[in-house]
């Protein structure tokens, strides 16, 4: 191995960026569903769910996520150690919406989209926030949408879709989100 | 690298103030940007820069607050359409850093689905699915949406595709015809190389280093914001390559250098449009082992604006501007002891005007359909050598294409996808390739799809216009006037998901039929000038194993198998020159085993071992192999402080050199062992 030379060129190259390096910040972006997986706990605080929604007076507040995870680790790092209302926050993860038995918040993965009709059906009357990424079909019954717009989360709220789920949804959500469906007439 | 480390120094020590976290936050959003960067502060971030924020972090936030960030969407679903019923892998960011890879050319080996074979130190022959040859020519290969192949023989001047790569977002590659939306040469395979958005590459990046083979290398980078809705990033690159060797032992004295450089700009500039301009430049010398050197330069400027009308329809309209120049020696044409030509140089000055129009929309609840038109005008100068040339020397060209796509959701599970391209054509008028997918998606999860298409390989310049010699009374070899396409059709069956809960796979299994590909016939009576017809035709078919194992939370495995049968032959009473051996050059297995490790303190060990088959070379006038080899390499990092990373990298470790491509004897090259040393400093 011949020995490692650095051309006067580069050192030039390295010198100029440290100058500029000086006088700049730079900006690390946090990854989509880590920002997302905090909106999952967000929601869990200013989303009032009725005392039936638990079966339990101690029992744990439940966001699960049907089909694909997109969040990995982060959904769990960032609920861990967490509480609602004296509620411990908890992950569960299901393959078929007839897996799901308590569920507070329930997060549709994409890989859904295909039978969503059929999920939202089985969820009828019940009061679970369903929340979903953007979907070109539109946002056909699901609660919360966490839509990417130019790598930044918006919100898109059905209040209406909230209301038959006998869920209220605080003004701290609903301010800056985009408000869409029945509830918007 | 000690003669840097007092700079580096100096350079920390000036630094003002303390570094801290910011995250990336519109300057419009000021007051709250504020707010929120107390809020880090306080919570005693001493996270240094270049790390994502920690979850604790977030949770500080308001609601607004958290609507502003900037979010990567490094995992974010590919697009639906790309992510199509295909044999598609993708080689991620990490996937690069973590191999080593100097040279997009060498991230590719990181694709279970293609075949890599570097030539000399510059030259590399990479295909899908086989026809391998020195002149491969079934690939679309795509950086940014801009298609950089050549349109001398369909094929990748592989030696002049690169990027800072650091800031390439992914590799998409998908071997099979690429269905309707790819332009056109989409016949055995498409690479489609994405980088970063401005927006992802903020700040400050360098490296520099050196080795035996790469002596030296750097690239820096250096991204912001322009205005609150406009980011940008300018980068340079430079490296300096040494010879690679004979079989003999001699230098092959193919040393080479290049530089480049460019600069990227995206902007916002409202919710619904998006609005990106980049443009790339290279200049490089390169020896060549035959004697002489090769000149290569060239740039490029891109403008993308897609607009969103809705959740339901979407538009994009691309156009660029390419010009590239290479000048290059040939050889004198030598018949025996016969000198027909003498020594010379090639000349090619290409410039491309491109422009792309894509529209996407919903239709009811069933229907996304996609349709586009694209128009690609070339203007190729050529100076011709004595000994090898084309005819017209100058010459230009139109290509016209539109497509339709409609994938239609069936039912939860099943969904199809139809549609067509049709191309225009100068040299054959109007190709029609169509394609049906059909996908099941039958637990979540797990995906069973099956294809057919039909692709044509329309002819090149070398197809139809070459003149081997150039100046000579005598031409032993000259392209077909009546040269035409080269069709496939195209059979697959392919299954991915997850497995088990720390595995996932892909298997794609294939069934090609080929009509019309390239023979080399002879002129009745004088036998020469040779020149191509289109008297081959046969099938291929094979298997693409791939899977990735977590087995542990800091350690993952990735395997990788590949095999590949190819039967060519002359259409019954026909002829070939070469009888049917001169169009592949392929290995029938492959077999790749990476491992990627995180040890504690910041280390990373990563090592990929990778055996290719014996290879069927027939480009000479007998057939030869290049034998089977089992190549190791490995990486081993270690960030001293969050931000700079020492980092050591060997390639082809098992043999101080090994034959990957070339006709046996004293003249092939050998690629040898690579080591070299690197340090990277993100800011």
């Amino acid at each position: 191995m011949a020995l490692l030379r650095i051309p006067a060129g580069l050192l030039w190259l390295l010198l100029a960026a440290a100058l500029v390096a000086g006088t700049t910040r730079a900006a690390t972006a946090p990854s989509e569903y880590q920002v997302k997986a905090v909106f999952l706990f967000n929601f869990a605080q200013f989303v009032d769910w009725p005392a039936e929604a638990f079966p339990r007076p101690d029992a744990p507040f439940v966001i699960g996520v049907l089909g694909d995870d997109p969040f990995g680790h982060q959904l769990d790092e960032v609920v861990r150690g967490e509480t609602v209302n004296k509620r411990p926050l908890v992950v569960e993860r299901y393959h078929s919406v007839a897996e799901i038995r308590d569920c507070n918040i329930l997060f549709i993965g994409s890989t859904e989209s295909g039978r969503l009709d059929q999920i939202l059906t089985a969820l009828k009357g019940r009061s679970i926030l369903t929340v979903g990424d953007a979907d070109p079909a539109g946002q056909r019954g699901i609660m919360i949408r966490l839509v990417n717009q130019n790598n930044r989360i918006r919100l898109r709220i059905d209040v209406a879709a909230a209301k038959a789920g006998n869920l209220t949804i605080s003004s701290k959500l609903l301010r800056p989100a985009e408000i869409v469906g029945a509830g918007q007439g | 690298m000690i003669a840097i480390q007092p700079l580096w120094a100096s350079a920390v020590s000036a630094r003002p103030g303390r570094r801290r976290i910011v995250l990336g936050i519109r300057m419009a959003a000021l007051p709250t940007t504020l707010a929120a960067v107390c809020l880090l502060a306080m919570a005693g971030v001493s996270r240094p820069v270049a790390a994502e924020p920690s979850s604790d972090e977030l949770k500080q936030l308001s609601v607004e607050e958290l609507m502003d960030i900037q979010v990567t969407s490094v995992a974010r679903h590919p697009e639906r359409l790309l992510q199509a019923p295909s044999a598609i892998q993708v080689i991620t960011q990490e996937d690069i850093r973590r191999s080593g890879a100097t040279s997009i050319a060498e991230a590719l080996r990181l694709a279970n689905n293609l075949e890599v074979a570097q030539k000399n130190a510059h030259d590399w022959a990479i295909s899908a699915r086989g026809f391998n040859t020195a002149l491969a020519n079934k690939l679309l290969v795509m950086i940014d949406g801009r298609t950089v192949y050549t349109p001398l023989y369909s094929g990748v001047f592989w030696d002049v595709q690169d990027y800072l790569l650091e800031d390439i977002d992914r590799i998409e590659v998908i071997s099979g015809p690429g269905g309707t939306l790819w332009g056109a040469n989409a016949v055995n395979g498409v690479i489609n190389i994405i980088t970063k958005s401005a927006a992802d590459t903020k700040g400050v990046y360098a490296e520099a280093g050196g080795g035996n083979q790469l002596e030296e290398f750097g690239g820096a980078r250096y991204g912001g914001t322009l205005t609150s809705d406009v980011d940008f990033r300018v980068y340079g690159k430079y490296f300096d390559r040494g010879a690679e060797e004979f079989a003999n032992g001699a230098s092959a004295a193919d040393s080479w250098h290049q530089a480049r450089g460019g600069f990227r700009i995206d902007s916002q500039s409202s919710p619904r449009d998006n609005l990106s301009l980049h443009g790339d430049f290279y200049d490089g010398h390169e020896n060549v082992d035959t004697g002489g050197a090769a000149q290569t330069s060239g740039g490029n400027v891109v403008g993308h604006w897609t607009h969103l009308f809705s959740d339901r329809s979407d538009l994009s309209l691309q156009s660029y501007y390419d010009r590239t120049h290479l000048s290059d020696p040939i050889p004198a044409f030598l018949l025996g002891a016969l000198s027909l030509a003498p020594a010379g140089t090639l000349q090619d000055d290409l410039t491309t005007f491109d422009t792309d129009f894509q529209h996407r929309f919903t239709l009811g609840q069933r229907h996304h359909i996609v349709w586009g038109l694209g128009y690609r005008f070339t203007h190729d100068v050529v100076r011709n050598a004595p000994a090898l040339g084309f005819f017209p020397t100058t010459l230009d060209q139109n290509l016209f294409s539109a497509f339709l796509q409609d994938e239609i959701l069936l039912s939860n599970q099943w969904s199809v996808i139809v549609g067509s391209k049709v191309e225009h054509n100068d040299y054959t008028g109007f190709e029609v390739e169509p394609n049906v997918r059909l996908e099941w998606n039958f637990t979540a999860g797990q995906t069973l799809w099956s294809a057919i298409s039909r692709a044509a390989r329309t002819p090149s310049r070398i197809d139809r216009d070459l003149s081997e010699p150039a100046s000579s009374a005598l031409i032993i070899l000259e392209g077909g006037r009546d040269f035409g396409p080269e069709y496939v059709t195209a059979y697959e069956l392919g299954y991915r998901g997850e497995i088990a809960s720390r595995i996932t796979g892909s298997i794609s299994t294939f069934y090609n039929v080929y009509d019309d590909v390239r023979s080399t016939g002879f002129t009745p009576g004088t036998i020469v000038p040779l020149y191509f017809q289109n008297n081959l035709e046969g099938h291929t078919y094979g298997v693409e194993l791939s899977g990735n194992y977590q087995v542990l939370e800091n350690w993952s495995l990735h395997a990788g198998y590949d095999l590949l049968e190819e039967t060519l032959h002359v259409k019954p009473g026909q002829f070939d020159l070469n009888n049917a051996l001169n169009e592949t050059a392929d290995p029938k297995h492959q077999v790749s085993i990476r491992s990627a490790l995180n040890l504690p303190r910041e280390v990373e060990l990563d090592a990929t071992l990778r055996w290719v088959d014996d290879l069927h070379i027939n480009n000479g006038a007998t057939s030869a192999t290049v034998p089977s080899y089992f190549e190791l390499g490995a990486r081993l990092a270690w960030r001293i402080v969050t931000g700079l990373e020492l980092s050591v990298a060997g390639q082809n470790l098992l043999h101080a050199e090994h034959p990957e491509y070339g006709f046996p004897g004293p003249n092939r090259i050998e690629i040898g062992r690579s080591v070299y040393g690197k340090i990277a400093w993100r800011y």
